[in-house]
């Protein structure tokens, strides 16, 4: 590296595991507005697609993990009630989406090695668009009950998460000079790639910059297409010693690095020294270096993107380009699948395709390295997914073996 | 949810000072008792010593602009009569890594810029419904 590590966060230790394990199968839940299901319910719909993609039996399932919130998962009870099993699991509650739909390989890997499970699930689902009128805040309902916000940003409106990533990107436009037609051009790129993805939520609903341009800003500078989507959703995916996925139904594809990147100065947005980086300054370079893989090989990427400031933090500080060049980088067709720089977010991302936090952009990596893609990307070989939750960020790199 | 909520619960411990301070019409900032860093959000120990004791100290109030936004859209039914209104994050002068959350006030939003010194005025917060009022520190810009 040429220059030293920033010192506000710090990389968690990871044991090397790169090739030990693979993805065996995916699965996505149908992606809907409101849907009068539960959270539960849906993350079985995605659990059963998945086992069938792997060529699996629910009782080969002897690993699961999950995240315990969001509403109800689909835990080891819920899945012996629902598939009617009663095998012994190893069980852990740092699954889920988010910056986990990255780190369970990581710890799905070291239980494989362990001897402790020989076929791992991790899913994630919610019915936010089903339960959004009882939340407050909708989906900000857990920065709503987090008693500091309650007490030193709720009251003065600095809630929820478009104002708090509006004042982000307001800081990132004044610092490097992003633009808003850069900000809408991460917008259109993600809807280009929902509108080739059958399953998308905004399937068949095409915008343009211009129109995202002459549409209002909701919280400056914010508009509605800068924002997530909420919808009722989830995603699974299954783990499995490589050579035993040889065996298996899918081509492979292997986990060749993972990094978690920590801030060190508070877990609350106000609190960041570096208010316009992510974590992913930490993550990233472990995770890379484990794959042994550079930035510029990877031939897609997949980045938690509740708002649009985030592929554009992410793409710079994982080291795609350089801090604040982000925006001119995401410029014009730069993101697109088909002959881009840097093919993103390929079936849509939280913008355009579905809310389920990340899991689905697992899914959808390990479908371009597969060559099973919507949108695919010509030939991809090494393939990315950046997971964010604030205080810290995670990268996993995937690789068709 | 409390059914004051948005209202701040003034008597929560790790923040009832903050809010005693601005009833009486000041901005207090907890201090390191050990090495006299400022430490916020509030917290269990210093993030610069480790030390655990801490003297909630009176600030000037003036800082500077660190970012905003305008909010268009109330994300909370208790804001549908604030909309349009400027949520910010003022550093201040007596440490710029201390960042209030705040609102700004008396100023029209095309007019700011980051780094814009400001300084801290009193005003009640009330939303519709809830009968009654906290004083809180919001922000406006310093005149000349």
């Amino acid at each position: 590296m040429p220059h030293p590590a920033p010192d506000w966060g710090h990389a968690t230790t990871y044991e090397d595991v790169s090739g030990e394990i693979a993805v065996v199968g995916v699965g996505e839940s149908d992606h809907t507005r409101a849907s009068g299901r539960t959270s539960g319910q849906i993350a079985a719909q995605a659990v059963e697609r998945a086992l069938d993609d792997a060529g699996l039996l629910p009782s080969d399932i002897d690993g699961i993990m999950y995240a315990p919130f969001a509403g109800d998962q689909l835990d080891e009870d819920a899945f012996h009630r629902h598939f009617g099993t009663s095998q012994e699991m190893w069980v852990s509650k740092r699954g889920g989406g988010m910056v986990w739909a990255a780190t369970a390989a990581h710890e799905a890997a070291l239980a494989i090695r362990e001897g402790r499970a020989r076929h791992v699930l991790n899913t994630f689902a919610v019915a936010w668009a089903t339960r959004r009128s009882e939340m407050v805040g909708g989906p900000g309902e857990s920065h709503a009950q987090e008693l500091f916000k309650q007490s030193l940003e709720v009251p003065f409106g600095w809630f929820p998460q478009p104002v708090y990533f509006a004042t982000i990107a307001q800081r990132h436009m004044h610092e490097f000079g992003t633009t808003q037609e850069q900000l809408g051009a991460v917008a259109v790129a993600c809807r280009r790639h929902a509108n080739l993805t059958p399953s998308a939520v905004m399937h068949g609903r095409p915008l343009t910059l211009e129109a995202y341009l002459a549409s209002p800003t909701i919280v400056d500078p914010f508009r509605k297409e800068d924002c997530c989507l909420i919808s009722d959703g989830g995603g699974a995916y299954i783990m499995s010693a490589s050579d035993r996925a040889r065996d298996l139904r899918q081509p492979l594809v292997e986990v060749a690095g993972v990094g978690l990147g920590n801030s060190d100065t508070g877990v609350h947005w106000a609190e960041q020294r570096a208010f316009t980086s992510t974590p992913q300054v930490f993550a990233a370079p472990g995770a890379f270096s484990m794959a042994g893989v550079a930035p510029a090989d990877v031939d897609v990427l997949t980045l938690y993107d509740p708002f649009t400031i985030h592929a554009i933090m992410q793409i710079e500080d994982m080291g795609f380009c350089a801090k604040g060049e982000g925006g001119p980088f995401v410029e014009g067709k730069a993101l697109d699948h088909d002959g881009g720089g840097l093919p993103y977010n390929t079936h849509g991302g939280l913008l355009s395709h579905a809310y389920v936090l990340g899991i689905a952009h697992v899914v959808e990596v390990v479908r371009q390295l597969r060559g099973q893609a919507a949108a695919q990307v010509p030939d991809a070989a090494v393939g990315v997914y950046g997971g964010y939750t604030g205080p810290q960020a995670s990268t996993v790199v995937l690789r068709r073996a | 949810m409390r059914p004051d909520f948005p209202l701040p619960d003034t008597e929560w411990e790790p923040t009832r000072e903050y809010w005693a301070a601005a009833a009486r019409g000041e901005l207090a900032v907890p201090r390191c008792r050990a090495c006299g860093a400022y430490a916020w959000y509030p917290a269990q120990s210093c993030p610069a010593c480790g030390h655990s004791s801490f003297t909630w100290t009176t600030m000037s109030g003036r800082g500077q602009l660190f970012a905003w936004t305008v909010v268009r859209h109330a994300f909370l039914p208790q804001f549908s009569a604030e909309v349009p209104y400027v949520p910010a994050l003022v550093a201040l002068d007596e440490d710029p890594a201390v960042r209030i959350v705040t609102r700004i006030v008396d100023c029209d939003p095309t007019h700011l810029s980051v780094d814009l010194p400001v300084r801290v005025v009193f005003r009640p917060l009330s939303f519709p419904g809830i009968d009654r009022e906290v004083i809180a520190p919001y922000f406006t810009p310093e005149q000349g």
